[in-house]
């Protein structure tokens, strides 16, 4: 340690305390991951950093934000492939009225074990949650339900899920609001018969998602591709919805799955027995918000024909479909529902 | 107290050294206080410019003294470094009366002498030059790389932090050990 340094540590708490007011961020964070006494220091930010979000995979990144200004972010990113000697090292970008600031570090073999170790420190440094993490590893979903098993938003990468009791696991111990789910990788016989717990769920390849699992859950928007309910659960989900005995508080339902039945049939099946009318409210679709109530965005008026369906209490649904023959020569449907 | 009230450079001039005059003096005449740290140099300094030190202040209206009891009697601040009393000096005279700029960039730039002052600043109760060296002290580190804060702020590892924390407890265990000795050795 060279002795023409300043000894930071060794100044009084109250001068400390001012030091760290004029601290941004990354330096806080920066201090925070020196010593265990540097961190104590490094508490005594002011800083209002209300959410994290930690992106793995594609991105290795951790970024920042705080309500006070929310056209500043700050992000440590990994996965710059520049000259190594040059980390780490800072950059701002300026667009528009957005502000980032970088802290790129080496992108090593053991970057995953300090992003641990940087998340922790900022919980401990910010009181700053994880509001949106996307996993690419199984051992994330155990430090997961240790560190924090509350949080807003949950992505599991492509065959992370390796088997049902982990995804058991995951529904009976995180508490999660929106809940997005790509392919899994077990046994393809499989089907889940219970719920998700969570409210917003998008499911990638959902063949395991069974009707009961849809009826029986208290969704708010569901989003399933690659589904196996066939034009018969679609007309059950929407029957119980019009009775108002299932899904009472669904905004919103998509679903995407094959059928053998041609496309006259198909559509018979999945309206039997409904009431719905033609929907005269052409320039008026239903508003859906997304979860975080930021980007509230109205549905472009949809190219075909739009059918409603009137709940018990009144509640419009609206439904759109299409349908289509792909190059397997699999009838594939896209199924829409909107309440408003 | 064994003042006897020289300057502050070698060459010093018998009389106290004396704040520059301000350019809008006031009509009144201004009262003056001495002052004087470890090298017992005594500065003679206006009371407008000693009201930026809460702590002065304060023991001024306590005291009320007059021009001749405070020559008399400087303000005593043995753990304040002459050279960094008169840096605290200069820049209370500078400005005094004046509205204190967003930045201030005659602040040292030895990280030795920033960190000495910041703490004759904090115990004077300087608040707008402790702001300033504050803001200083964060500019330090400024873009700089991990590696670079520890060796700036002279920040040690957690290693380094707990064989000093053995060290000192084994020096405390020692000297305990001594002076119960020597205590035995006094009942003898």
């Amino acid at each position: 340690m060279p002795k023409n340094g300043f000894p930071l540590l060794k100044l009084p708490q109250l001068v400390l305390f001012e030091c760290v007011e004029n601290l941004d961020v990354l330096e806080i964070l920066i201090l925070s991951l020196l010593s265990k006494r540097a961190r104590k220091v490094a508490q005594l930010n002011r800083w209002n950093i209300s959410e994290m979000e930690w992106e793995l995979g594609y991105e290795n990144q951790i970024s920042l934000s705080t309500p006070s200004d929310p056209c500043r972010k700050w992000i440590i990113n990994y996965d710059r492939k520049n000259d190594t000697s040059k980390y780490p090292y800072f950059e701002s970008e300026l667009t528009g009225d957005y502000v980032k600031h970088y802290l790129f570090q080496n992108n090593t073999e053991n970057n995953i074990e300090e992003m641990k170790h940087i998340v922790e420190n900022i919980w401990e440094v910010f009181r700053a949650p994880i509001r949106y993490i996307k996993i690419f590893d199984e051992s994330f979903i155990e430090w997961l339900l240790k560190f924090q098993p509350t949080i807003l938003s949950l992505w599991i990468k492509e065959d992370v899920i390796t088997s049902f009791e982990t995804l058991d696991r995951i529904f009976k111990n995180l508490k999660v609001e929106s809940f997005d789910l790509e392919s899994i990788k077990t046994d393809k016989t499989t089907k889940v018969m219970e719920p998700i717990p969570f409210p917003y769920i998008t499911v990638q390849n959902s063949y395991w998602l069974t009707l009961p699992a849809i009826l029986n859950g208290s969704y708010t928007i569901i989003c399933l591709y690659g589904s196996e309910l066939t034009p018969k659960d679609i007309n059950t989900i929407l029957k119980e919805w019009q009775m108002g005995t299932k899904l009472q508080s669904l905004l919103s339902l998509e679903i995407c799955t094959v059928t053998l039945l041609d496309a006259e049939s198909c559509i018979r099946e999945i309206y039997k027995d409904l009431n719905l009318t033609l929907s005269d409210r052409k320039d008026e679709n239903p508003t859906i918000g997304n979860i975080h109530d930021e980007n509230i965005y109205r549905r472009a008026q949809e190219k075909h024909r739009t059918l409603n369906l009137v709940r018990s209490d009144g509640t419009i649904g609206s439904i759109t479909r299409s349908y289509t023959v792909d190059k397997y020569r699999k009838n594939a449907i896209y199924f829409r529902l909107f309440v408003w | 107290m064994s003042s006897t009230e020289q300057g502050t450079s070698s060459a010093a001039p018998a009389e106290p050294t004396t704040a520059p005059e301000s350019a809008a003096a006031p009509e009144v005449p201004e009262s003056f206080y001495y002052v004087h740290g470890k090298d017992k140099v005594v500065h003679k300094v206006s009371a407008g410019a000693l009201q930026h030190s809460a702590l002065i202040h304060g023991m001024i209206s306590n005291l009320g003294y007059t021009e001749e009891q405070a020559k008399a009697n400087p303000f005593p601040f043995e753990n304040i470094d002459g050279d960094i009393l008169q840096m605290v000096v200069d820049w209370c005279n500078q400005h005094k009366g004046k509205p204190t700029p967003p930045e201030d960039t005659n602040l040292p730039k030895q990280k030795e002498k920033l960190f000495d002052l910041v703490l004759a600043v904090n115990y004077l109760e300087i608040k707008e030059l402790l702001t300033y060296c504050c803001k200083q002290v964060a500019m330090m580190v400024k873009g700089k790389s991990p590696e670079e804060i520890r060796e700036i702020w002279m920040i040690p590892t957690d290693a380094e932090d707990e064989a000093a924390e053995k060290e000192a407890k084994k020096r405390a265990g020692k000297e305990a050990a001594g002076e119960t000795a020597a205590a035995a050795g006094d009942a003898k």
